[in-house]
């Protein structure tokens, strides 16, 4: 029995040089695969080939034959081919130096077709940094990103609430260690951003491709961040071994003392998400303004108290 | 290996052979990041493909001559394949996050993004990646590893309740999901040692050129639990989820309304009890008893300093 690969590399090599389409008949005749005695089941392996070189990327059109109920096949050859991309050999060594660096699964094979006709690498001095990538699954996403389809998927909030979304999906953006997708969600016809690991289910396709346009005042970054928050000026009292962090955040000693303890000032802090920052210094900051702050950290100091008990 | 992944390597196989007669197998396997035995395996596979016919086409001719590789008569193939969506959004997330972080070292990879970008049909906007920016010490401190200076860093260490000197050759910088690391040897420990870069406090270049030199293969900065580490469980609400991503966790048990008992081993219990305050009575310790009286505790200090006022 032949190799499987070597009939997949054939059948692509078959539907490419074939200037109209081919029969699985007259496929079975250029390749010699599909003759089994049992038609059916020759039909099935077609079938399954044939979905697999799609799953590959592989362009298969299928056409009606002339004078006849049955459909033909080819792959239109500039839909398969990559055009010859422009690469100076310092940009192939660059690219390759990345892909290294991250080691991405996939992404030599992308890097291999893109730079195939490409100059070689040029020689380049080692980095001095090291890069890596928690691994995003974007692949049940990319298709419709960039077909723009939309897109149905289960999902559970940061809170926990589980709930089935649809949204025109524009963006996959990567923060930090998650990835996420950015597009506007049909219920709330608003932009969201949701983390791809919260998805509990993976997204499908639903309507016809090229149903929306991506907005050209897209802004990824906010809709990752989540929406502007008015942010307060707070005051914190500083023990000695919280104050580098206190000035990492920004803040700024304002020459006045409570209780022997520096008084610093930070502006702009969002008083629900930076709560649990100041919380995280413990025994070593006291918030004194503003009052809402001040009682909503003592009210989860006691909280803190009465889970533990 | 799926017989699917053999395919798609080998459809670009040939082409880029095509452009490289010659070629060596452990060149080649560099290339598609493979086992040079899965290239010949390949090569072993082509050398049965092609289609022989009387309009044209052939057999491929697979010549290896001490490992130089020769590819002839497989024009049909003579380009790529295009990149699938997926791999497209792979590769352009992957090359912009390294962009982001050694952008000034390698000025050819920013101008390479572009053009992968417009080959694959991806717009800027479609992709993109946040949050890499490093510290403001980043500049001096890879001048520092590219020169081989030793640094002073006045460093906070998780299990340290303020900053402490630390003297170091470093040896390299890295970054894991877009938080900084510097390498190197720490002079006191006599040992390779990992920095958080958000936690060095203050730092120093000295005149003082390195004296023990960088390993060959510097390991990833990441925890590996050892016999001595604590074994901690936390019950967390659906509002404390956050704490999943915070820690590297064992298990994951989903309870009621949301919420998770996460099982993770820590080598630094006192920062697991900080975390566990920061999320303000949204998580509690169910093991071991010890820490949970350290939570309890560290509130209680922190809550004493209201009582005073």
């Amino acid at each position: 029995m032949t190799a499987k690969v070597e009939r997949l590399v054939n059948l692509t090599v078959a539907l490419l040089e074939t200037n109209q389409p081919m029969s699985l008949a007259e496929l079975k005749r250029r390749t010699g695969y599909y003759d089994q005695a049992d038609q059916r089941a020759a039909r099935r392996m077609f079938e399954r080939d044939k979905d697999e070189l799609r799953r590959l990327g592989v362009p298969i059109a299928t056409l009606p034959l002339p004078f006849s109920d049955e459909v033909g096949y080819r792959v239109v050859r500039r839909e398969y081919e990559l055009p010859d991309v422009d690469l100076t050999a310092e940009e192939v060594a660059a690219l390759a130096l990345a892909v290294r660096l991250t080691g991405g699964e996939g992404t030599p094979l992308a890097l291999a077709k893109l730079a195939a006709r490409a100059p070689d690498p040029a020689e380049l001095p080692e980095p001095t940094t090291r890069v890596e990538l928690a691994d995003q699954a974007v692949g049940a996403v990319a298709d419709a990103i960039l077909d723009r389809t939309a897109v149905r998927f289960a999902y559970r909030t940061a809170a926990g609430v589980a709930g089935v979304r649809t949204i025109d999906p524009y963006a996959v953006v990567r923060r930090r260690t998650a990835g996420y997708l950015v597009g506007r969600d049909h219920d709330r016809d608003a932009l969201r951003a949701f983390r791809l690991d919260r998805m509990t289910e993976l997204p499908v396709a639903v309507g016809e491709a090229a149903a929306f346009e991506r907005p050209s005042d897209l802004d990824v970054a906010a809709a990752v961040q989540g929406p502007e928050v008015d942010g307060v000026e707070v005051e914190l009292a500083v023990a000695p071994a919280a104050r580098w962090a206190v000035e990492s955040r920004g803040g700024q000693d304002t020459g006045r003392t409570h209780e022997g303890e520096p008084v610093m000032v930070l502006a702009e802090l969002d008083p629900d998400r930076d709560r649990s920052w100041i919380l995280g210094l413990g025994a070593d900051v006291t918030v004194l303004v503003p009052a809402s702050l001040r009682e909503a950290v003592m009210a989860s100091l006691d909280a803190v108290t009465e889970a533990a008990q | 290996m799926s017989a699917t992944a053999d395919v798609a390597r080998m459809l670009t196989l040939v082409p880029w052979l095509l452009e490289r007669p010659g070629a060596s197998i452990d060149e080649i396997a560099e290339t598609f990041a493979v086992a040079p035995d899965t290239i010949r395996a390949d090569l072993a596979h082509l050398d049965f493909c092609g289609l022989p016919g009387l309009g044209g086409g052939d057999l491929f001719e697979v010549t290896t001559v001490a490992d130089r590789v020769v590819v002839r008569m497989a024009e049909e193939l003579k380009r790529p394949l295009r990149p699938t969506a997926g791999e497209a959004l792979r590769l352009v997330l992957t090359v912009d996050a390294v962009a982001e972080v050694l952008g000034d070292e390698l000025p050819a990879l920013r101008s390479a993004i572009g053009k992968v970008r417009a080959a694959v049909g991806l717009p800027e906007q479609a992709a993109d990646v946040l949050g890499t920016e490093g510290p403001a010490s980043l500049a001096s401190l890879r001048a520092a590893v590219a020169t081989g200076r030793q640094v002073r860093l006045r460093y906070q260490g998780r299990a340290d309740t303020a900053p402490m000197p630390r003297d170091l050759d470093p040896w390299g910088l890295h970054v894991v999901d877009g938080t900084w690391y510097l390498q190197g040897h720490d002079h006191a420990a006599d040992d390779h040692r990992i920095f958080r870069l958000d936690r060095v406090v203050a730092f120093e270049i000295t005149d003082e050129p390195t004296r023990t030199p960088r390993p060959a293969d510097l390991a990833t900065p990441r925890y590996v639990p050892g016999p001595d580490d604590t074994a901690v469980v936390l019950e967390v609400d659906a509002r404390g989820r956050w704490l999943e991503d915070a820690l590297t966790v064992d298990e994951v048990r989903a309870t009621d309304a949301g919420g998770a008992r996460l099982s993770f081993r820590t080598d630094a219990p006192a920062w697991v009890a900080r975390l566990v305050l920061m999320a303000g009575g949204d998580a509690r310790v169910l093991t071991p008893d010890g820490l949970r009286e350290q939570v309890s505790a560290l509130a209680q200090r922190a809550r004493e300093r209201y009582g005073r006022v």
